[in-house]
């Protein structure tokens, strides 16, 4: 019996690893780039219509993986489709999660330098996040549940308290009228708040680390339920707050609703510090599990060790992260990144799982 | 293994477990002639003054007989009024007729079973052997003609009394505290947690200084796993001598590089206890009233045993302190350096007004500001815990009054550095165990770097790092970080808040304790 | 010992680094807490004349506090020199306007700290807007809470005091925020509010600010064209209390009412206000009924004839109240209904929200519609005590 060894994830550590995932920059951006589409203030609708397809999709995802036990998609996707297919197919998952990484730490400088450090170079604001997150990805996929496991708590303490003082400036008229022009625009604005539920994609790869895999599906509901409630919420909060009219304008209306109001008698006044803390953590979560799992096909497509694979990663993700020349161009990045995600994890998972079933039935 | 190659004759110790036999034991075996055994005595130790030979003649017979001891570390009480007594008076008296001549065999038991009225008493006949015994307090006496001498317990070093531990204050609970002397520490353990499941085994650290080392645990909470590995570690422990726990400490910790310490210590036979009750391990070292207790976990760094003698509410609420000293103590002047050089437009308008006003004049930025300060006040604490106990406390009054307080009317500092820097330094003292203290103290420091390039981003960055660090600490397979995570709801009931004893039925399960439940 | 010099030089040079990088000191900066923005009517007389005149001159008047003025603030004011410092410069925008005053002063310009924001009577009148505060909304230094205010007249004169110790911007926003207690302020508009406001197309009420003998006085309210965005007209402190009735945004507020039969004033204080816009359609034609309820005390009352407060009277109270009360915003409603054809009292917004179908018919010339719209009131007054004496 030796102790402290086990390399295997409890199904809570597996949904707050989820949850952190997927809580990423969605938080600031949600609320515009859904109102861009929508033009009402139904868009809470759509972040659940987009959570629920998110749970649909995951639980796919979910039962192809419970199909190979203690396997990842590296390894299955290679005996579902073939060796060159599979290893193919792994290859484009791998350069996803990058591609992700990469755009979540862009995101971040940009964030960081707009805020709190204008005038750093982005690459001093990149360089050591980028460099953390190596350190704590070399120990695996053990210290960084536990990492995300410390770091959700303070997340929903700081996000709640933070949410709830823009109380004192939330209109419940900005949010009616309820339906005001029908149900069409609602599903059109699926695609956007799906795309913000990305994350999901990591079951492919967590689950196989499970120690009961068999909790894989509650894992997802309540990981994705989990996320939903917190979409909604800055949702509803940064609308009722600014008005559908008032968010159209903005580039980071999570952050500008917490600027908007100040607080007086308190140690602080203003409280988008406390915001970007938890942002900037949740950026940290997002990119260590991506960088991890890149790294992690990376070794186990190759068969070897994972170590020179996350080296070897982190000027490539550096570089990509540096492409998109402004604020515009890093928008479009992840946009194309959402939607490729879309074909690879909503698409993709479905057709190995019904080849899967075809060949099991034959086997 | 190195070692016994070097020197050419490995000490052994009758109270290692595998004692192996020493082919060449020729010229250290009694030769049963007195005055050639005392020769070889001296050889060995006889160059040393303080070690006496008292030589003199059993009874009215004309046996000789030496006793050797160290001066100071045997109890020379003992020796003068019982056992020089018994050997040269009532030896007589026992054998009426007083002119035995005995064979040396029978001399040597008669004198074990009859007149010694020591409890501990044995026979050996190596003399290597038993100098070290002679260097520890016991007395050795030899007796001419015999092959075999009598090792006579009566250590009695010039010890402490079992006083108030200096280190760990507490305002309730125990006012024992452990001593240099290893056997009144494990006395101490026994009497207090008086179940026939403790175990002390005994190992002999340091080459060449030949320490006794008790690795103590309960047999049947526990974890055999990690008793295991502590005591594989210790017998890993390849030093010439071990002058403190903290050596121990050092020789056994997972990860030397951790700022974070890996063993408590502690001085409170209580605190032992708990943990033992916990399923935790005590290593105890002779020669210092340090006990270490392992594994440990960084939240019980943060646990002192009066949050449990106290009642639950405000053994909670003192705990809860605690996490914001700490937080303080850590972050304090980093965030000051961040707000006041970085982020101004996120202090209140008013404080910043006021800020402005204050450090008007100030001629350096708020790093070097506060490295100023910083370093003052670490400087101050190490020289008032240097001096002699009256002139520390004055020191202190010096340097924080009219210090800071010539600091700020020169100009050198602002007033809302002073404050900062002396919140954070008594944050500090809150912590309870000193030695995450002392780490805290200088990762503070690392802090304010971090947040001198990138302001609150790289107080952010820091977390990040010191949690990546924590999360993949282990101590002795226990991973460092636990009780906060991973979420397990019985084991947070005793993380930042207290549950009433009622309810704490459980043992902390990071420990995978043989017994987990409290039950009786 | 080469390590520990390679890591000391590293923390050497990231410390120099850090210099050139994003930290500045607090006491190296000035903070803005108000801003005026003027119309520079007398001009740059040198610039008309070299022809570089483009009509579009801002006068910019920042308030600052820097490390001499806030340390009078703090040594008691002992001093005679003010606690704040006041700096105008002019320019074809705001940026330029801003980035002139650099010329001026030694501190660097902070904006986290505004405040407040006031916007000329004439340059409201003439300017969108939108367009003027575009920098505000843009710049990340500038905070969405700052307060937005219209001055009477110029501008920069809100920002002057006749005692050194006050400082206006900051007086001003208190006073702004005393609006628990009187039904005359309107509720306080933020930059971040005001975007939805001016995006939203709808016609809306700003705080407005005068000057009297070099102190401030909230007085009334600024109508705003949600078309041109700009400045139509003011109301009055009266008119203002109307429109806080509809709108039910308050809290606390007198209301001066007369006994109807000794003609004596009973001072009504009310501790509560809700109100509800109703909208009712019917084919073609839109009606509103506004619903306005009320909890309070007796504040105040003249009739020392000694009669006690019985219910009788009480009722009587009530009712003068209510009349009182509907005065008020009927006033203001055929203000703005009939001399202005403007919409500033929300009643566009609630049918929004319960006809949106509807709207979207009239929300084109919903200015115009609106001023033909019969509106119904029903007040509701109830006096729930009389105070401490009987």
């Amino acid at each position: 019996m030796k102790i402290g060894s086990k390399e295997k994830l409890s199904s809570p550590q597996a949904a707050v690893i989820l949850v952190n995932y997927i809580l990423a920059a969605g938080i600031l951006t949600l609320p515009r780039s859904s109102a861009e589409k929508l033009e009402s203030p139904d868009i809470w609708m759509t972040v659940i219509l987009g959570g629920l397809f998110a749970m649909g999709a995951g639980i796919i995802i979910v039962k192809l993986s419970q199909r190979y036990p203690g396997r990842t998609i590296y390894k299955y996707s290679q005996e579902i489709a073939g060796k060159w297919a599979g290893s193919f197919l792994g290859l484009i998952i791998i350069i996803y999660f990058f591609s992700l990484a990469a755009y979540e730490i862009r995101v971040l400088s940009e964030v960081t330098s707009l805020f709190l450090l204008e005038g750093t170079p982005i690459w001093a604001i990149i360089m050591p996040f980028m460099w953390i997150g190596l350190y704590l990805i070399g120990g695996g996929i053990d210290p960084i549940a536990r990492l995300f496991e410390l770091i959700l708590p303070i997340t929903v303490i700081i996000f709640l308290i933070v949410i709830s003082m823009s109380m004192g400036i939330f209109e419940l008229d900005n949010l009616r009228p309820v339906l005001g022009s029908g149900i069409t625009p609602i599903i059109k604005g699926v695609s956007t708040t799906v795309v913000a539920f990305l994350g999901i994609e990591i079951m492919l790869i967590i689950v196989a680390f499970m120690d009961k895999p068999a909790q894989a599906v509650k894992v997802v509901l309540i990981g994705t339920g989990t996320s939903m409630f917190f979409y909604l919420i800055t949702v509803v909060m940064v609308i009722g707050g600014l008005s559908v009219d008032g968010v159209l304008t903005k580039t980071w209306p999570t952050i500008d609703l917490i600027r908007s109001f100040e607080i007086q008698g308190l140690i602080f006044e203003r409280f988008e510090s406390l915001l970007l803390t938890i942002w900037i953590m949740q950026i940290f979560t997002t990119y260590t599990i991506t960088f991890y799992a890149a790294s992690l096909g990376l070794s186990q497509i190759f068969k070897k060790k994972i170590g020179p694979f996350q080296f070897g990663l982190l000027p490539v993700i550096y570089l990509i992260g540096m492409i998109p020349a402004n604020m515009n161009e890093v928008f479009a990045m992840g946009d194309m990144i959402g939607y490729s995600a879309l074909i690879l994890f909503g698409v993709l998972p479905l057709a190995l799982l019904i080849i899967s079933k075809i060949k099991g039935d034959k086997a | 293994m190195k070692m016994s190659q070097i020197k050419k004759k490995p000490i052994k110790s009758s109270t290692m477990k595998h004692e192996k036999k020493n082919e060449d034991e020729g010229p250290y075996e009694l030769t049963g002639e007195i005055q050639r055994d005392l020769q070889l005595f001296k050889k060995e130790i006889g160059h040393n003054s303080d070690v006496h030979f008292r030589e003199f003649n059993i009874g009215l017979t004309s046996i000789r007989a030496v006793l050797i001891y160290v001066d100071g570390l045997s109890d020379k009480e003992l020796i003068d009024k019982h056992i020089m007594k018994s050997l040269m008076q009532d030896f007589t008296d026992a054998k009426g007729d007083g002119r035995h001549e005995a064979k040396e065999k029978f001399t040597v038991d008669y004198i074990k079973s009859h007149i010694l009225s020591l409890g501990e008493i044995s026979a050996a006949s190596n003399i290597k052997d038993t100098v070290p015994q002679i260097l520890k307090g016991s007395a050795v006496l030899l007796l001419d003609g015999a092959f075999e001498m009598l090792i006579l317990g009566i250590a009695n070093g010039k010890t402490r009394n079992i006083e108030e531990p200096v280190s760990e204050q507490a305002v309730r609970g125990p006012r024992e505290g452990f001593t240099e002397n290893l056997s009144d520490n494990t006395a101490l353990l026994r009497r207090n947690g008086g179940t026939e499941k403790l175990i002390f085994s005994k190992f002999i650290v340091g080459k060449r200084s030949n320490k006794d080392l008790i690795v103590a645990y309960i047999e049947d909470i526990a974890n055999p796993a990690i008793v295991e590995e502590v005591k594989s570690r210790i017998q890993q422990i390849d030093i010439d001598n071990v002058m403190e726990s903290g050596y121990v400490e050092q020789l056994i910790e997972d990860n030397f590089m951790s700022p974070f310490p890996q063993a408590q210590n502690t001085e409170r036979p209580d605190r032992v206890n708990a943990a033992l009750m916990e399923g935790r391990v005590a290593i105890l070292l002779d020669g210092t009233p340090f006990a270490l207790l392992v594994p440990v976990t960084f939240s019980m760094m943060l646990q002192a045993s009066e949050d449990y003698y106290e009642r639950w509410i405000s053994g909670s609420l003192i705990r809860l302190l605690r996490f914001v000293a700490i937080f303080i103590s850590l972050f304090g002047p980093a965030l000051y350096i961040s707000f006041v050089s970085f982020h101004q437009g996120l202090i209140p308008t008013k404080l910043a007004m006021s800020i402005i006003g204050t450090r008007d004049g100030v001629p350096f930025p708020s790093i070097i500001e506060a490295l100023i300060m910083e370093v003052a006040i670490e400087i101050l604490r190490e020289a008032g815990l240097r001096l002699p106990k009256p002139i520390g406390p004055a020191i202190g009054i010096v340097g924080a009054l009219i210090i800071g307080e010539a600091a700020v009317s020169a100009g050198i500092v602002s007033p809302i550095m002073v404050i900062v820097v002396a919140v954070t330094a008594i944050s500090s003292f809150a912590i309870p165990e000193y030695s995450l203290g002392i780490s805290l103290r200088y990762l503070r420091f690392v802090c304010m770097f971090f947040a001198a390039v990138f302001g609150l981003y790289g107080v952010i960055l820091f977390f990040l790092f010191i949690s990546s660090h924590l999360v993949k600490l282990k101590s002795f397979g226990v991973p460092y970080i636990s009780l906060a995570v991973p979420y397990r709801l019985s084991d947070w009931k005793d993380f930042i808040v207290r549950f009433p004893l009622k309810v704490l039925k459980e043992r902390p399960s990071m420990l995978h304790p043989k017994d987990p439940t409290r039950k009786g | 010992m080469k390590m520990t010099q390679k890591v000391l030089i590293f923390i050497l040079a990231v410390i120099s680094l850090s210099g050139c990088w994003s930290s500045k000191e607090i006491e190296e900066l000035g903070l803005i807490i108000g801003t005026a923005i003027d119309l520079d009517n007398e001009g740059e007389f040198e610039d008309r004349q070299s022809g570089i005149d483009n009509g579009n001159v801002f006068k910019l008047t920042n308030q600052l506090i820097t490390a001499e003025t806030a340390n009078n603030a703090t040594n008691g004011g002992q001093s005679q020199v003010r606690a704040y410092k006041n700096i105008t410069e002019t320019g074809e925008a705001v940026l330029p306007a801003l980035r002139n005053m650099i010329l001026r002063i030694d501190k660097r310009a902070f904006g986290e700290h505004a405040k407040v924001i006031i916007i000329g009577e004439e340059l409201a009148r003439g300017y969108n807007l939108e367009q003027v505060l575009d920098f505000f909304r843009r710049e990340q230094e500038m905070r969405s809470s700052t307060l937005i205010v219209i001055a009477k007249g110029s501008a920069s004169k809100t920002l002057e005091s006749a005692e050194p110790t006050v400082i206006p911007a900051i007086q001003l926003v208190e006073m702004i925020q005393g609006k628990e207690r009187s039904t005359k302020i309107l509720t306080p508009m933020p930059i971040a509010k005001m975007e939805g406001q001016l995006n939203s197309g709808n016609s809306f009420l700003i705080q407005t600010v005068s000057t009297e003998n070099n102190d401030r006085k909230l007085t009334g309210a600024a109508m705003i064209d949600g078309n041109t965005k700009t400045l139509r007209a003011f109301l009055n402190d009266t008119e203002t209390e109307g429109v806080t009735w509809i709108k039910g945004k308050g809290k606390g507020g007198l209301v001066r009412s007369y006994d109807e039969e000794d003609s004596q004033p009973i001072v009504y204080e009310s501790l509560s206000m809700k109100s509800k816009i109703k909208p009712s359609v019917q084919g073609d034609s839109i009606s509103f009924t506004v619903k306005i309820e009320t909890e309070g005390r007796i504040g105040e009352h003249w009739d020392i004839s000694g009669k006690a407060f019985d219910s009788k009277y009480m009722k009587k109270a009530e009712k003068a109240t209510e009349k009182e009360i509907e005065r008020l915003v009927k006033n203001v409603l055929e203000k703005t209904q009939e001399e202005y054809k403007m919409d500033v009292l929300g009643f566009g917004r609630s049918l929004q929200i319960s006809h949106p179908q509807v709207w979207k018919k009239v929300k084109n010339n919903w200015d115009e519609t609106f001023s033909d719209i019969p509106v119904e009131f029903s007040i509701n007054v109830s006096i729930k005590e009389m105070g401490t004496s009987r």
